[in-house]
């Protein structure tokens, strides 16, 4: 109890001592060295900071990489050297260059840019091994584009057996052929996929798109089985787009679709099961093909 | 002596901090650079958009966007051009990437009379 009166004594006498004096000279180094940092953080990082000069296309920003990608695709278009153009998009550092050169296609046809443009873009976005829509449509050849089940048997005339045609033959020595009226679709098929992400009964569902690739509405779809048939429009669901519709499947029947205004009919659509076991439908995704015949209309 | 000792201390103190403060933010974790433009590319890299740049005006004829583009490497970017397109002539690189990067310079304005023998052909997107 008195040792403690006595060490109170210089308090009680002197009066508190300010807080500074309390402050250990390890305390002052600390705080001076905070202070310190934190001025000179400011300073390097705010104030005066470092500006890299011989930059590479890496440190570009999203427009001029998008330009420079752009440019390299024309340059590739011109020359075909493959090897530069390969350089070049490496130097932009980009780990997923394929998705970034097939994101700028796609954003380049929601623009409506010439055909040409997409044209070279394609190829890139083809070379890099991208797959998509505009790739499929706007490259030199259809790459990744799912080989579609055409003209089913089932709606056309059974084929005559060749030994027929060749029976008299003292008559049709030379005759040939007439030629075959091409068929014109007003739509193409783009995409033809097995759909395993199904939150209900299996079902075919149908996208219709414009040359854009923008959802097309309303359009008739027509959905044939062994003894019967349907239709259905898109856009009825807007939630899911405006050129989407569906048509819930049956197991064990086959289906086949085509568009009322003209298109490539895709056969042969059975619930199958997924790599889950579930079943699976399937996702048909048609394009409106423009009216004037080929690609290069705006070149 | 402690009334000495102490700004002392806070000296030694902030210059410390400020020189592990200017360290970190020069050297260690320099400002992350971003968003550039093609003016702050390595000279070989803006010889090398040049050299796109007249490519993709050979291609689509477009000399408004192909100026814009030769902007974007700053207020020499025609000089970037003009010796891309020397240097190109001088060292008889491939000839028709000299007439790309010619018939820009010509179009842009760029006179030489190395580029004479080069200057026979429009670009295929020209009007």
């Amino acid at each position: 109890m008195s040792r403690r009166r006595r060490r109170q004594l210089p308090y009680s006498s002197g009066g508190k001592r300010p807080f500074w004096q309390r402050i250990s000279t390890a305390g002052w180094l600390l705080l001076g060295l905070v202070v310190g940092l934190s001025a000179g953080l400011y300073y390097s990082w705010v104030v005066d900071p470092v500006v890299y000069i011989n930059a590479g296309p890496s440190r570009l920003s999203e427009a001029h990489k998008a330009e420079y990608i752009f440019l390299v695709s024309q340059s590739y278009a011109a020359d075909g050297d493959w090897p530069q153009a390969q350089q070049r998009l490496a130097a932009l550092e980009d780990p997923n260059l394929a998705g970034t050169v097939n994101a700028l296609l796609e954003s380049y046809v929601r623009n409506l840019a010439p055909p040409a443009a997409l044209r070279h873009l394609a190829a890139l976005a083809q070379q890099l091994g991208a797959e998509g829509g505009a790739v499929a449509v706007f490259a030199p050849t259809a790459a990744a584009l799912p080989t579609p089940t055409l003209a089913s048997p089932l709606f056309l005339p059974t084929p005559e057996p060749l030994s027929t045609l060749t029976a008299v033959p003292a008559l049709t020595s030379t005759a040939t052929l007439p030629p075959q009226p091409t068929e014109v679709f007003t739509f193409q098929l783009l995409s033809q996929e097995q759909l395993c992400d199904l939150d209900g009964a299996p079902r075919i569902e149908v996208i219709t798109q414009d040359v854009a690739l923008n959802d097309v509405p309303g359009t008739a779809v027509l959905v044939r089985w062994a003894g019967g048939q349907d239709r259905f429009f898109t856009g009825f669901k807007p939630d899911r787009g405006l050129g989407y519709g569906d048509f819930t499947m049956s197991p064990d029947v086959s289906y086949a679709v085509a568009l009322a205004e003209g298109s490539p009919e895709v056969s042969g659509l059975r619930v199958e099961k997924c790599a889950d076991g579930r079943d699976g439908g399937w996702r048909l995704v048609f394009q409106k093909l423009s009216n004037t015949p080929g690609r290069d209309n705006g070149d | 002596m402690r009334q000495l000792r102490i700004p002392l201390v806070i000296v030694i103190g902030l210059a410390l901090g400020l020189g592990l403060g200017l360290l970190i933010g020069w050297r260690l974790y320099p400002t992350e650079f971003v968003n550039a433009t093609p003016a702050y590319l390595a000279p070989a890299y803006q010889q090398d958009y040049a050299r796109l740049v007249a490519a993709g005006y050979a291609m689509d004829g477009d000399l408004a966007a192909a100026q814009t583009r030769l902007r974007g490497l700053g207020e020499n970017g025609e000089a970037v051009l003009t010796a891309v397109m020397i240097d190109a002539i001088l060292k008889q690189q491939d000839e028709p990437e000299i007439r790309q990067l010619v018939n820009l310079a010509a179009a842009v304005g760029i006179n030489s009379p190395v580029m004479t023998p080069y200057l026979n052909q429009p670009p295929e997107g020209a009007p």
